[in-house]
């Protein structure tokens, strides 16, 4: 026969034991205090802080940096935290679509916990074009959840930064420094920034101010096309890179895809592994492909809309054409805010497909970085 | 306005499921989900070439078609099993405490695991051998309890489950020690305590010896492309039922009804009433009661008040650019202990200073290709037994967040011998604010209402009945009846599921 368990002399005891739980439970659980449950936590409280969600700002300044660049500085609704270099979605009604996109922050973590929070962007598409004709101070607009891994990661980075920006690409790094002077993160940080010329150059004197700062932390090295004072001239390559900065180094770079297709070329010598090579993402684009119409049907919450879907667009695109409300954030495939699922229809996904592996299975997508190929039928989550 | 037999608050894995059994029942049901994928925390996120695992180390109880565990009948029931790719887990774990130089491997299969002890551990086979026959009629007992719904006989609890009642009221240290069980086997034994997430003197033994029973009869295993494929299964099976699902859309309110205090409408975040006389609450009773009600019955108050909360997670996931073999991790599952006495330990869990322990897996043990050729991946999870993240401001997050992550990172070295650190290549850091944050439970608990010794499984099972309170609300995930774990939350919303089947066909 099998043992018999026993804790007590009498087995009888332990049964006893048993029949009491029950009867314990209900009188602890009466007796408990009657105090109201509490309505929040403090550490869901402090996610919000590092989490806001969407939220309204209102523009408080506008500052030409350039002929074709301009600061937008908001006052946020509430307090917030980001990580430097992080970017946040931007949106308003612009001209009766429902406008957003992503920009890198261009000013500092700590500022944003005095709802202070400002993007740099440069004129070249339909929304940066509205802002810089249309943004005025006093109108309001709809910041994002900061968002991305752009950033100093000082358990996986070497101590020192190599930051390649292009063009509008020195936001991030802009924020980068910032962070650094006021002792936010620590590391050190040589940032080659390229423009067309010296007047091309957006926040040159504050940064030349931050160097001087934090000597032997932050340098930068401005390089321009054609022979400019105080610049290098060029492109950012191997050479220059290496005449500033020698040891173990992470490079970040934040520009044009040209760009990336260049550095990839000039860093292949160095023999970098994946890891010591980061690029902020750039917004899918249109696609070349030969003129069509689809007819795309979206579900929303309960609701249906039948809208066209051009061949060469996203159906993020198709859909923000036609006035849907719909959830955006990295417009490049990755971040998956937009995840959706397909009904019907055949699609084209841009560039690598950064879908997770259970989503190819059962039919989802992203389609901030789709094309249809035929007519579409998708149920997309509300924004 | 819309109207629907039952809403389900909350797409995690109690969610999913009681939406199935719902659907199954006849039940015209709307289920909504504020994030924007189903899953709650069974779910995966990509990094660079990278695709992590959120939170599932292994399936518990699933075994194989022809081993089958409890909750591969329940898939198979709702319909789901053929949907997903599974594989098995190779071991059970590996436990190390270096301080008290303890370092096992053990394996699946109860005569192995006990030949495996005996090893370790001479003289050791009596206690375990009696452990094992201990928990495998705690598993039938629990069996005869689900069959009748919970009105088990006494007379035939005492008569044919003797064992299971007369240990039924003892915490796991209190059992082990009676069947006086050399100390070191013990510790090999208790390994497991962190995934119930209450010490071996709070511990209910019924509670631990079911789980480790389950564990050890019929292996563990692993979705092919992580949880997230789990819940993209259940999803798929809702719609195919008839279902209707809003992800990005979060319930707010329970609005109830002045004659009855009952269930009469959900309203969600766009101010949209839905009518309904049934939900299930794929969350906490914390919650619900604290801002989702206006009118709370008194007793429901006292009873949440009564409740301390489990564990606030922490999980960090790494991305390395060498191969498991290249690196020297040997194992799938490891447990890192600075002491085996489970109540010392409990207590050092409290701070983010003092705690450093750890539950890591490296998934390509179990899945080998589920990182690109000459990568691995890992996730190392620990949890918080009081509220210290509380005291961390938004200025020292992400510094305190990369302290722990480095502290994670020297003890797996320090123990293991494996070196990792410099082959990183993906970083991300779970705290217990972006639990918070993702699935709204307080203070970033994970792990439900804590496993204690008053409010453990046991008298949770037999008090289920009277638990509910307010007419047509029913609770899932780990704040229910089940407690905490993936196998546990499929359970409470397959049991709530179904009683809240029952409530609507009672009211005709």
């Amino acid at each position: 026969m099998a043992f018999v368990f026993k804790k007590q002399i009498f087995g009888f005891m332990d049964l006893l034991r048993f029949k009491k739980m029950v009867p314990k439970r209900r009188k602890i659980m009466a007796e408990a205090p009657a105090t109201p449950l509490p309505a929040t936590y403090k550490v869901n409280e402090t996610a919000k802080i590092l989490h806001p969600g969407y939220q309204s700002a209102t523009l408080i300044e506008v500052r030409l940096e350039t002929a074709d660049m301009k600061t937008y500085v908001f006052e946020t609704e509430k307090p917030f935290y980001f990580r430097a270099g992080q970017y946040a979605t931007l949106g308003c009604n612009a001209g009766g679509s429902e406008v957003s996109r992503p920009y890198a922050f261009s000013s500092s973590p700590r500022e944003a916990l005095a709802k202070k929070a400002a993007f740099t962007v440069k004129k070249a598409g339909f929304f940066s074009e509205w802002l810089f004709d249309n943004a005025k101070p006093g109108d309001k607009f709809v910041i994002g959840d900061p968002s991305g891994d752009f950033c100093y990661e000082p358990i996986k980075d070497a101590k020192q930064i190599v930051a390649i920006a292009g063009g509008s690409g020195i936001t991030p790094f802009y924020s980068m420094a910032q962070a650094l002077a006021d002792g936010t993160d620590d590391y050190s940080l040589t940032l080659f920034y390229g423009a067309k010329t010296a007047a091309d150059l957006a926040f040159r004197s504050r940064l030349d101010a931050l160097a001087a700062q934090m000597p032997g932390k932050f340098k930068v090295v401005y390089v321009t096309e054609k022979e400019e004072e105080g610049c290098e001239h060029g492109f950012v390559n191997l050479a220059l890179v290496k005449k500033y900065v020698d040891g173990d180094f992470t490079v970040m770079m934040c520009g044009p895809s040209a760009m990336y297709a260049f550095q990839d070329k000039e860093l292949v010598p160095l023999g970098l592994p994946l890891k010591r090579v980061k690029k902020e993402a750039n917004c899918v684009g249109v696609r070349d492909a030969a003129p069509a119409a689809y007819d795309l049907t979206v579900h929303i919450g309960f609701d249906t809309f039948k809208v066209k879907a051009d061949a060469g667009e996203t159906l993020l695109v198709a859909m923000e054409r036609a006035g849907l409300k719909v959830p955006s954030k990295c417009r490049a495939g990755g971040c998956g805010f937009c995840h959706s699922r397909l009904v019907a229809g055949k699609f084209s996904i841009a560039g690598a497909d950064k879908r997770r592996l259970a989503d190819g299975k059962f039919g989802y997508i992203h389609p901030c970085c789709t094309y249809p190929d035929s007519d579409m039928e998708i149920v997309v989550p509300k924004a | 306005m819309r109207k629907y037999d039952a809403v389900v608050i909350g797409a995690g894995n109690g969610g999913l499921t009681a939406a199935i059994r719902l659907l199954q029942g006849g039940a015209r049901v709307l289920l909504v989900e504020k994030h924007n994928i189903p899953g709650g925390f069974a779910t995966s996120f990509r990094r660079g070439r990278f695709e992590f695992e959120a939170s599932l180390h292994e399936l518990n109880d699933f075994g194989t078609a022809d081993n089958a565990g409890d909750v591969r009948v329940l898939f198979d029931e709702l319909g789901v099993t053929d949907k997903i790719e599974w594989l098995q887990i190779p071991e059970a774990y590996r436990v190390i405490s270096q301080a008290e130089k303890l370092d096992a491997t053990m394996p699946f299969g109860v005569k192995a695991f006990i030949d495996k002890m005996e090893s370790y551990v001479p003289g050791s086979r009596k206690s375990v051998t009696e452990f094992f026959e201990l928990a495998e009629e705690i598993r039938l007992g629990q069996a005869y309890t689900a069959s009748v719904n919970g009105n088990a006989d006494p007379k035939v609890m005492v008569r044919d489950y003797g064992n299971f009642v007369r240990c039924g009221s003892y915490s796991v240290n209190e059992v082990l020690k009676a069947l006086k069980m050399p100390k070191k086997a013990v510790d090999i034994l208790t390994a497991y305590w962190c995934y119930l997430g209450a010490h071996c003197d709070d511990l209910s033994f019924v509670h631990y010896a079911s789980m480790v029973n389950r564990y050890i009869l019929r292996g563990a295993s692993m979705p092919k492309s992580r949880s997230h494929e789990i819940s993209l299964a259940l999803t798929e099976r809702i719609l195919e039922l008839g279902g209707d699902v809003l992800f990005n859309t979060e319930a707010v309110k329970i609005l109830t009804d002045p004659k009855d205090g009952g269930v009469r409408a959900v309203v969600l975040d766009d101010g949209t009433e839905i009518e309904t006389r049934h939900v299930v609450a794929n969350c906490s009773p914390h919650v619900v009661f604290g801002r989702m009600m206006d009118k709370v019955p008194e007793s429901e108050v006292r009873a949440s008040n009564s409740r301390k909360f489990a564990g606030r997670g922490f999980t960090m996931f790494l991305g390395l650019n060498k191969s498991a073999d290249e690196l020297g991790i040997e194992n799938h599952n490891y447990f890192l202990y600075d002491t085996m006495d489970s109540v010392a330990q409990y207590d050092r869990m409290r701070t983010i200073k003092d705690n450093s322990v750890q539950a890591t897996v490296c998934l390509n043990r179990a899945l080998p290709d589920c990182s690109p050729e000459g990568t691995c991946m890992m996730y190392f999870t620990t949890l918080y037994m009081s509220d210290d993240w509380a005291k961390v401001t938004p200025e020292n997050y992400y510094k305190t967040k990369n302290y722990v992550a480095d502290k994670m990172i020297s003890r797996f070295e320090h123990d293991t011998g494996a070196k990792i650190r410099d082959s990183i290549e993906e970083i991300s850091v779970a705290t217990p604010m972006t639990y918070a944050r993702y699935c709204g439970h307080p203070q970033g608990v994970i792990y439900g209402y804590e496993s204690q010794y008053w409010d453990g499984l046991m008298p949770r099972l037999q008090m289920m009945a009277e638990d509910h309170r307010v007419r047509g609300l029913r609770f899932g995930s780990a704040y229910a009846m089940r407690l905490s774990g993936y196998s546990s939350a499929y359970f409470a919303g397959d049991i709530s599921g179904r009683q809240t089947v029952g409530d609507i066909k009672r009211e005709g």
